[in-house]
């Protein structure tokens, strides 16, 4: 993350990294040392940035998702300095903010998350006069259930939960969801979602419902196929199914086709399809949390981010499908027509985004961990 | 050491007897052969620990530019540094305290001092949330001011570690030593600094040991209590490899397992392994 | 021995009980004061708990499904107290009756990859236990070899090697449980094994014990009070371990903490998390009451 600041100056930097570690190596002695070189550039009181606030903005976002300059190149561009820092999950970022925002401008929560967080006014409403690249927003996103108009947040990626696979150890394309959940043709060697509301949801999607038109009787039926399927199954894995693949540990693995698609880059034997049912959509978005310090330079981020330019280059880096229709007319064509990352359009007709239903969650959870328990 | 080498081996050396060192060579394998896998893939030249693809040195160079990492790293120590100190002190305070003295709801204090190895990870870490998001405790101070929060969290649940390990430790404590100390004159501090003190050393030691662990490796509890400019070094390894490990945190740890071997030979040296030998 | 009375001795009392007791009424019992008091409440809307004293969530807190979770983690986290004891032991008596000059390596060689990140290190452990791993590659490197010296000695060979699960099941868990938690056990018991009074073992040796009686008569009633201590500090943060089940468990290995852990997260349920939580409290304190009963008890019959 942070080698994208450096980049733009790397021989201060590289001297700065060596204080650093010889800091390492004190051992917390020199405190004062320490603090003298790991903050002079954050501390750069009294500058005042393009937007009226202090040049400064904390950046909230998932590992590998930005391009490796993008940070720097923004630095450049409007004089403010990015910190990012990283969480690893919705549900880690909704329970951290949930008492009070320590100090976060822009946040990076997926569609049902935005949902969640605007109902339980943890984030503020974006002001779209600042943020004039929207335009390059591809239509279809900007309609959408989770935000209508896009009042509180602005698309950043999008993605489909599918099935990642090994080539050479399946005897036929896996395009339903029947060989992750209904069957013991590949038994021992899958691994399917640890995450309760996607797996209730899909299973769904696999019975021919709505993935928002659970009822508490779907819940039924679905865990005693769960609880039929679960010895077949080798592990409910962490969102880390990629790795699982590619070691050989499983064969088929229930993943999101960005996922597999940086994985598909290291094993040619790998490949994804997307279940003839339909499944599940996801889109991560850039929101500001309510308290945020820097409100405007957090509007300038997310502009600068939604900059067609800009975008390319954060897409060609993490290979995720893109909102932005400007950008995506930028990228290459084994880019825009890869199917792993762009499904065709009929296939994309049968795939549904989840909504929030705080009513479900609970149930969703409960039913799996007694699946997982008996 | 002559007469040592020239005896066959003592009773009580179980060092010397070939068991021993088996059982000794086998729980140093298990202990220390996944380490050895983890720095040989700090070498490697893919993005992921699946495969060996050939040796390079870029994760190093990358891992040391990374300013987050070694910031978070930097961070780490000094939390757990301040940690093991005010644990080290406030856990032997509650241990002496419990071995030591009768007094009103003793069963209640000592159950609350359990608690905080009691309570699971997570219940402790949304409390702290809360808690320091209620009292409004100052964020955005300057470093190291703005780790308080993260290192009041940490003492609280290390130190009560040392309370345990030191109050067992005192127990094999020979209670005439001290009457004799008194009676020959010495006052408490006296009779505490040269009786006591040196018998609980290696309790101290041993909780010492745990609190610095505890600290330095505590994920839950540091990212309830964590900020943006508070980034610890566990909390950013576990946003980082959401995506699997990659060879740049295999290098950042084989450097500080490296770093840490370092600094125990050359404080070893400093202080003389006699001064060492002295105190036990 | 005999206890102090506090009232005789006010200000070396004072002088030691003041600061803890202080700083653990301050920042642990007003911050889980409130999480307590969640546990008597309920969601109202996506972020905002009111408590309104309903017993709801201990009700669900005790249906069979949690229960029968709690107590297979308890199950597990004893068998893994108990092999860090078995293996911990040995370790510990090695520390302790190493010359002044191993004492302090020994002691940094149990401790050091426990200051190499837990998840780094599970991660690491994986590796080495993966179905394609170290591991599974060493055992199959011992089967061809035996199989080898079959046919020299004109016996069959054996079968094709075929790698062993020893990853994502209980065994696993229990295994890297192991790993995480054995300093926990090993320096508790090195504190309380250090100054055993040596000439205790010497007679004990001397008289015609072997080494094993001497151990369990002389050795372990004297590091009883480091058992006790290791078996606390390793039982309880083994019952509360939640990234072990997760990362390396298989499909029914979610341990009391992962589910704790999932209703703070996934759930969004905090009374439920909460109530979940102080189930374990109460249980322990119970437990931690009837030990320093028995504690209590005991000295005095020593003495």
């Amino acid at each position: 993350m942070t080698d994208i600041k450096r980049s733009s100056s790397s021989l201060r930097m590289g001297r700065r990294s060596l204080l650093q570690s010889m800091g390492v190596a004190a051992v917390g002695i020199s405190f004062a040392g320490l603090a003298g070189c790991g903050k002079t550039e954050s501390g750069a009181a009294g500058k005042i940035a393009a937007t009226g606030e202090e040049p400064k903005l904390n950046f909230y976002n998932w590992d590998t998702y930005i391009g490796e300059t993008t940070l720097g190149d923004f630095k450049g561009a409007s004089g403010i300095d990015v910190n990012m820092t990283l969480f690893a999950s919705n549900d880690e970022l909704f329970a951290k903010l949930r008492a009070g925002n320590p100090g976060y401008d822009v946040i990076v929560p997926s569609n049902d998350f935005v949902e969640r967080m605007s109902a339980a006014d943890m984030i503020v409403p974006l002001d779209h006069a600042q943020i004039p690249n929207m335009k390059n927003i591809d239509q279809s996103f900007i309609d959408v259930a989770y935000d209508p108009g896009r009042k509180f947040s602005m698309p950043y990626t999008w993605l489909t939960l599918g099935i990642g696979y090994r080539k050479s150890k399946v005897k036929a394309k896996p395009d339903s969801w029947k060989v992750l959940f209904d069957s013991d043709e590949y038994k021992g060697r899958i691994a399917v979602l640890s995450e309760a509301g996607d797996m209730f949801r899909l299973y769904g999607k696999y019975l021919g419902k709505s993935v928002n038109a659970l009822t508490p009787a779907d819940i039924q039926t679905i865990s005693a196929l769960m609880e039929k399927q679960k010895p077949f199954i080798k592990a409910f894995h962490e969102d880390n199914g990629q790795d699982l693949l590619l070691k050989g540990e499983v064969d088929l693995v229930l993943e999101y086709n960005g996922d597999i698609a940086q994985i598909m880059a290291e094993d040619e034997d790998i490949d994804f399809v997307l279940p003839k049912e339909g499944s599940q959509l996801n889109s991560d978005t850039l929101c500001i949390p309510k308290g945020a310090p820097h409100p405007k330079n957090a509007h300038a981020l997310i502009n600068y981010l939604l900059d067609a330019e800009v975008d390319k280059k954060i897409t060609e880096t993490i290979l995720y499908p893109t909102p932005n229709a400007a950008a995506k007319a930028l990228m290459p064509d084994d880019y825009k027509n890869n199917p792993v990352i762009f499904p065709s359009a009929d296939q994309l007709a049968k795939c549904e985004y989840a909504k929030y239903r705080p009513d479900m969650q609970p149930l969703y959870e409960e039913a799996f961990t007694r699946v997982r328990a008996s | 050491m002559a007469l040592l080498s020239r005896r066959p081996v003592a009773p009580l050396e179980y060092t010397r007897k070939a068991w021993m060192r088996l059982w000794i060579a086998g729980v140093m394998v298990f202990l220390y052969a996944p380490l050895l896998v983890l720095m040989v893939f700090s070498f490697n030249d893919s993005k992921r620990n699946v495969v060996w693809r050939g040796f390079t040195l870029k994760y190093y160079e990358k891992a040391l530019n990374n300013d987050g990492l070694i910031e978070a790293l930097v961070n780490s120590l000094t939390i757990a540094a301040l940690a093991t100190v005010f644990s080290v002190v406030l856990g032997a305070m509650a241990g002496l305290m419990l071995w030591r003295f009768r007094f009103p709801f003793k069963g209640a204090v000592e159950g609350a001092l359990s608690l905080p190895i009691i309570v699971p990870e997570i219940c402790m870490g949304v409390a702290m949330l809360i808690f320091f998001a209620k009292v409004q405790w100052p964020v955005g101070l300057p470093w190291p001011l703005n780790l308080s929060a993260i290192t009041i969290a940490h003492i609280t649940f290390c130190f009560p570690f040392v309370a345990l390990v030191v109050r067992s430790r005192m127990a094999s404590f020979n209670r005439e030593q001290e009457e004799a100390a008194k009676d020959l004159g010495a006052s408490e501090w006296a009779t505490f600094r040269d009786i006591l003190l040196p018998h609980m050393k290696p309790g101290l030691i041993a909780g010492a040991l745990l609190a610095f662990t505890l600290s330095l490796d505590d994920f839950v509890i540091t990212f309830f209590t964590s900020g943006p400019d508070t980034v610890t070094f566990p909390v950013k390894v576990y946003s980082m490899v959401r995506f699997s490990v990659t060879p740049e945190v295999n290098a950042a740890s084989t450097i500080l397992i490296l770093l840490t071997i370092a600094l125990t030979a050359v404080a070893l040296k400093l202080q003389g392994v006699k001064a060492i030998a002295d105190a036990h | 021995m005999s206890l102090q009375n506090w009232q005789e001795h006010k200000r070396p009392f004072a002088a030691i009980a003041g600061a803890p007791i202080l700083w653990l009424a301050l920042f642990f019992i007003v911050p889980m004061a409130i999480v307590w008091a969640y546990s008597f409440g309920e969601n109202s809307g996506a972020a905002d708990i009111v408590i309104s004293g309903t017993l709801h969530n201990y009700k669900r807190a005790i249906e069979a499904l949690y229960l029968s979770i709690f107590f297979k983690s308890l199950a597990v986290a004893a068998l893994v107290t108990l092999i860090c004891l078995i293996v911990g032991f040995p370790v510990a008596m090695a520390i302790t009756f190493a010359s002044d000059k191993w004492r302090p390596w020994l002691l940094l060689g149990v401790m050091l990859p426990f200051w190499t990140n837990l998840l780094i290190r599970t991660y690491a452990l994986m590796t080495v236990l993966g179905g394609n791993g170290y591991a599974n590659k060493a055992l199959g490197a011992l089967w061809g070899s035996a199989s080898w010296l079959r046919t020299l000695v004109g016996l069959q060979p054996l079968e094709v090697w075929t790698p062993v699960q020893l990853l994502y099941n209980n065994f696993a868990v229990v295994l890297g449980l192991v790993y995480v938690h054995l300093p926990f056990m090993v320096l508790p018991l090195y504190s309380a094994l250090d100054r055993l009074d040596r000439s205790l073992i010497e007679a004990s040796l001397d008289l015609g014990a072997g080494h094993l009686r001497t151990l369990s008569r002389i050795v372990m009633p004297l590091a009883a009070p480091g058992i006790f201590a290791g078996i606390m500090i390793t039982l309880i943060p083994a019952l509360g371990a939640y990234l072990t089940p997760d990362l390396m468990g298989g499909t029914d290995s979610q341990m009391i903490a992962n589910v704790i852990e999932r209703q703070f997260k996934r759930a969004n349920d905090w009374p439920f998390g909460a109530a979940l939580s102080f189930m374990l409290i109460y249980a322990m304190f119970a437990l931690v009451a009837l030990q320093s009963l028995r504690g209590r008890r005991k000295p005095a019959q020593v003495h």
